[in-house]
């Protein structure tokens, strides 16, 4: 009897070894484990044998049961495993194929710009205004200190609509508007765009953008000017970025300064980018006009403040190494898809 | 302002390297727009002497010259040039030289004879019969003799100067001047500042006896200074005083001439000198123009003149144009004899009107734009007899004429030291402060930490102290301000709420495939014609520039469509197969024309399409995404847009009727004149409405559906004209409340359903929050529906 169960375990398990398929599994399970099977013909054989035996052989047929349920439990579980592995692989995609296209677009880089700067002013305090674009003389420039007839409204080249509307030529008008209606502490920035009468070329465009920055409080230095601009240009330019005041001229800042950061091309050492000088200009700035100040019911004994104007133009047009600022109002797709989007089109 | 580095160098002891100079002058408020190294464009030209000449063997116009170039041997060069003869000294480019027009020499063969370089002309050195005499001549340039073989050319044409071209802001009149520039570089460099004392002896005479001046108008003219030269000795400037106008681009006329112009270049003061015999009456009056009067300017330019004008006028009329011009018949001659000089301040405003409306440009009227300082005057005018008592060019009649009401007078400022340190954020030593002042002519004392400052009549830009802060900061260093954090009451930053709904728009649209694009705020004067607009059509009444940069940029846009349409079309000209497009920017709505106020700058947003996957509707989806995302529902219908297709464009409003949008396919004549073959799909949104709706907006939880929704389909035959946006409504009103979801999901005409009609089809949702719905509570809400239908005309199908 013995022998016969240890010959069932070894053809049983061999066989179990040489299955492949479900139904043959199923097949196999039943020949040996059902109702009429193999196991069960054993056991019932065991009628012819001496009682004392029947338990200890009863026993052997169990533990072959148990063995044989282990082994086809296992067994089911390798071809199940087996056959997902099959149906993965059949299912195997070239993924370097395309993607099927879903719509992606794109905001104009003078806008990633501006949206940039907006983001950096407003985290340090600032809010970010608006003003009309079709400006009175006034806001434009009597406000800001250039009278009438002064030379400084030479150095910008003026759209006008009538004797004292006109295209505003700087943002600088939204400082007095601001200084009109708010009390200080103020600290504000205006985005927005700006029209001179320049030819237009690789460098010089009639419509532009600027970002002007206004800050009026008790006890403001040229100090919190540069600690300001500091801050901006390690934002944009990088953590390593040097901040550089050179004396300049505008008519509603006094002491009025260009501002230079170290050329991140160069690291400062000079170079053609920065044209040997290690330095880039990249706004004017100053300590407002007392004048200004005045003009606007804040009393320059009491207060000072700072202001900067920012080319935004200029801006997007060195980080993207966009070598004519044509492009920018061009709006051909191959152009603005490489910004944000990316769409081949 | 162009100016040389020896001209500077007889003003002040330059004692660093022109590039340290031009840092220190940078970092002082004087950018540095230029340097020319006059040297750097001509190497390895040195004079020869022909020793010998002789015939090329070879070539009949060939000649084969022997040169004395200062070496041991003589230098053979063939030359082609038919002026050269034994002894004449020439310019000699030897081998491996270079010329100012970038020529590269060297050595060569001509017909088998060895040329170790070659012979130049005046034209081959970049020079002009005013640089060189004899350098407009035909041929080689001779020299004058006597010269000594091997000099380099640069310095027998004194060409080894540096020019620098400094910027001067415009609150620096007075550096407008080779003196006021030289003032600057003593103060940066540290350095010893020596301008010319001017001296002369007058020789007899009596001014008054030959000009007499009347200023009537003393506010345009506060100050008019005049002096007489005669016996005049007309004749060519001193070289150096040549090399000098020429750095300021200045030609060298005669010595009369060219003092006027040094004077005005030295010290910023400019002068007109009148010939004696042209003043006729010998009197000069300083007044307006009258009507009808006209004069010739120098350049031999009529002008007719208007009582705005401001003259210098005899008894025959204007003969000069105050501080422009002077003209035609007054000035000098080769044979004048006698000269008065003015040297006068004409107010800037006046000088500027003037210029302006002649549309003349001078550097005299430059510079009284800018304004000239009348306390300088004096000192100009006597540097001019100075010069023309050293260059013997007449004799100085005595008597001077100053008309000057109001003498000008340096003011005296006083300003706590401490106050200047407060605005910078530095402290710098009081005496520091003092020092600095003082070196910028600025003479300053302190006492009590009270700076008293007297400012000088040519520094009127300064008016207190944040002036005065800015004179010592840019001196003592803008290096010392040190980076400080804001400090004081922070807020936190905010955008204003139109802002923030625009960019929410904006990301919306990106998301959606749409690109976003800028264009010029203004457009061509016929720009709007495009549309086809009727010519009451509000959007023609559009802002005009008064002086744009040409026809093409002289309209403020009133609508975006035209700018998209031509982006559209650019892009098609490409051959872009497809685009996506979204432009937000404002447009300018006029209150009244002519302008009176600022108009109504209102923001818009403007979509243009066009590719194979575009229609109509694809448009509208897009239209449809921005209105629900700032929580409006649109309600379409067909539009009237004489640039649209008349069959398929909407007008959108929100349920009070406020205008929306307008969209649609671009009328087939409009994308003709384009150039499209393509269909091209534009709409404008309002911005207004939707920044107010998405602001109004409240939201509120809705419990989500706890019991599942029903969904009936049905299946209708209409008339074909019946807007399927009245089925819905009349769908919706029958169904109530219970009804929760209307979709179209088929339109079909043709075959089997009767001419003039349409099928379509919709899927209706209905469900309820207090339990699954069931047959007997549906059947008479659809009842219902059909009943409303069948008012409307249509018909069940199966």
């Amino acid at each position: 009897m013995r022998e016969k169960v240890d010959q069932l375990r070894q053809t049983a398990l061999e066989s179990l070894k040489q299955l492949h398929q479900p139904q043959d599994l199923e097949n196999w399970r039943v020949r040996l484990l059902g109702k009429k099977g193999e196991l069960t013909e054993l056991l019932r054989g065991m009628g012819a044998l001496p009682a004392e035996e029947r338990p200890r052989v009863g026993q052997l047929v169990n533990e072959l049961r148990a063995q044989l349920e282990n082994a086809f439990a296992e067994k089911q579980k390798a071809l199940q495993n087996e056959l997902r592995r099959i149906k993965l692989q059949a299912e195997t995609l070239d993924v370097t194929l395309p993607g099927r296209a879903a719509p992606v677009g794109g905001r104009h880089p003078l806008t990633l710009v501006q949206e940039d700067l907006c983001d950096i002013f407003q985290s340090m305090g600032f809010d970010v205004v608006d003003g009309p674009e079709i400006e009175t003389d006034h806001y434009n420039f009597e406000a800001l200190n250039v009278p009438a007839d002064h030379p400084a409204r030479d150095m910008q080249d003026t759209f006008y609509l009538t004797d004292t509307l006109l295209l505003r030529t700087q943002t600088s008008a939204a400082q007095i508007r601001t200084m009109e209606s708010r009390k200080p502490p103020i600290r504000i920035v205006c985005p927005g765009r700006v029209f001179r009468a320049d030819e237009v070329d690789a460098t010089h465009s009639p419509v532009f953008h600027q970002m002007e920055g206004l800050v009026v409080d008790k006890g403001i230095t040229m100090c919190d000017l540069k600690g300001v601009l500091e801050q901006f240009a390690r934002e944009i330019y990088g953590p390593e970025t040097k901040v550089r005041f050179r004396p300049s001229f505008f008519p509603f800042t006094e002491p009025s300064v260009e501002v230079d950061v170290s050329c991140s091309a160069c690291g400062g050492k000079g170079c053609r980018v920065c044209k040997g000088s290690g330095w880039i200009e990249i706004l004017g700035a100053g300590m407002v006009h007392p004048r200004v100040l005045a003009g606007c019911g804040i009393d320059p004994e009491v207060y000072s403040g700072f202001a900067f104007g920012i080319g935004l133009d200029r801006l997007a047009t060195t980080r993207y190494k966009i070598s004519d600022i044509r492009l920018l109002f061009e709006d051909d797709v191959r152009f603005l898809a490489q910004f944000e989007g990316g769409k081949q089109v | 302002m162009k100016m040389s580095l020896s001209w500077l160098r007889r003003y002040v002891d330059i004692n660093v390297p022109v590039e340290q100079l031009c840092d220190k002058m940078i970092m002082s408020g004087f950018e540095v727009e230029d340097i020319e190294d006059r040297s750097a464009c001509m190497q390895n030209v040195v004079v020869g002497r022909i020793v010998k000449l002789e015939k090329h063997p070879d070539a009949d116009k060939l000649q084969i010259c022997q040169l004395d170039v200062g070496g041991e041997a003589p230098v053979q060069i063939v030359t082609g040039a038919a002026n050269v003869f034994e002894g004449a000294y020439v310019p000699v480019a030897l081998h491996d030289s270079r010329l100012p027009n970038g020529t590269h020499i060297t050595r060569g063969k001509l017909r088998g004879a060895a040329s170790d370089g070659m012979l130049c002309s005046g034209e081959e050195l970049g020079l002009t019969e005013s640089d060189y005499p004899g350098a407009g001549v035909y041929g080689i340039l001779i020299l004058q003799a006597p010269q000594t073989p091997g000099t380099d050319m640069r310095d027998v044409l004194q060409m080894n100067d540096v020019w620098i071209d400094f910027k001067i802001t415009a609150n620096r009149p007075d550096c407008q001047s080779v003196l006021g520039v030289a003032r600057e570089i003593a103060v940066a460099l540290q350095v010893p500042f020596h301008p010319p004392v001017p001296s002369y002896t007058v020789k007899g005479g009596n001014l008054t006896d030959l000009v007499r001046v009347t200023v009537e108008e003393p506010e345009l003219c506060p100050r008019y200074m005049g002096k007489a030269v005669v016996n005049l000795r007309i004749g060519p400037s001193p070289d150096w005083a040549v090399q000098c106008l020429k750095s300021a681009g200045v030609r060298s006329i005669n010595n009369i001439v060219d003092i006027t112009n040094f004077v005005m270049l030295e010290t910023g003061c400019p002068m007109h000198a009148f010939d004696l015999r042209d003043i006729a009456g010998g009197r000069l009056t300083v007044r307006r123009a009258r009507p009808g009067e006209t004069i010739t300017t120098l350049d031999d330019k009529p002008h007719a003149l208007t009582k705005d004008m401001l003259v210098i006028a005899d008894e025959n009329g204007p003969s000069c144009l105050a501080g422009i011009m002077g003209g035609a018949d007054t000035g000098i001659k080769e044979d004048t004899t006698g000269v008065f000089f003015e040297c006068a301040k004409f107010a800037r405003a006046s000088v500027r009107r003037t210029a302006r409306a002649l549309g003349m440009r001078s550097e005299s009227s430059a510079r009284f734009e800018r304004g000239v300082d009348a306390g300088t005057l004096p000192y100009a005018i006597d540097r001019a007899l100075q010069l023309i008592e050293q260059w013997d060019a007449g004799d100085i009649v005595d008597g001077t004429i100053d008309c000057c009401p109001v003498p000008p007078q340096p003011r005296t400022l006083t300003v706590q030291a401490q106050r200047i340190c407060d605005l910078l954020g530095v402290q710098i030593p009081t005496a520091e402060m003092t020092s600095i002042l003082t070196r910028l002519q600025i003479p300053t004392t302190e006492k009590d930490g009270v700076l008293t400052c007297t400012v000088p009549t040519f520094r009127d830009d300064i008016e207190g102290r944040a002036d005065l802060a800015e004179e010592v900061m840019r001196v003592y260093g803008y290096d010392h301000i040190v980076a400080t954090p804001l400090r004081g009451e922070t807020n936190r930053g905010t955008r204003l709420p139109e802002r923030r709904v625009t960019d929410r728009i904006k990301a919306l649209l990106c998301g959606l495939g749409l690109y976003e694009s800028k264009t010029y705020s203004f457009i061509g004067a016929h720009a709007v014609d495009l549309l086809n607009l009727a010519p009451e059509d509000p959007r023609r009444q559009e802002i005009v520039l008064r002086n744009p940069l040409g026809e093409e940029y002289s309209h403020m846009r009133t609508q975006l469509f035209t700018s998209m349409l031509n982006v559209l079309a650019l892009n098609l000209s490409r051959k872009a197969a497809a685009a996506r497009l979204f432009e937000a920017d404002k447009v300018f709505i006029p209150r009244a024309l002519p302008l009176t106020e600022q108009p109504d700058e209102v923001p818009a947003l403007c979509i243009g399409l066009y590719g194979a996957q575009e229609d109509f509707f694809t448009l509208k989806g897009v239209v449809d995404a921005v209105l629900t995302d700032c929580g409006v529902h649109g309600v379409y219908a067909r539009a009237n847009e004489p640039f649209l297709h008349p069959g398929r464009s909407a007008a959108v409003t929100d349920e009070a009727g406020t205008p929306l949008a307008v969209l649609g396919q671009v009328h087939p004549d409009v994308a003709e004149k384009l150039g499209a073959e393509v269909p091209l799909y534009v709409a404008q949104i309002w911005v207004r409405p939707l920044v107010q709706a998405a602001l109004a907006r409240r939201v509120l939880y809705q419990p989500l559906p706890r019991f599942p929704a029903v969904e009936r389909d049905l299946a209708l035959v209409c008339d074909a004209e019946l807007p399927a946006a009245e089925i819905e409504q009349t769908i919706r009103a029958g169904g109530g409340k219970l009804l929760t979801g209307v979709t179209l999901f088929d339109v079909y005409q043709g075959a089997q359903i009767m001419a003039g009609c349409k099928s379509v089809a919709y899927r209706l949702t209905f469900q309820s929050s207090e339990g699954t719905l069931t047959d007997a509570q549906l059947d008479p809400v659809l009842e219902k529906i059909f009943k409303k239908l069948r008012e409307k005309g249509c018909q069940l199908r199966g």
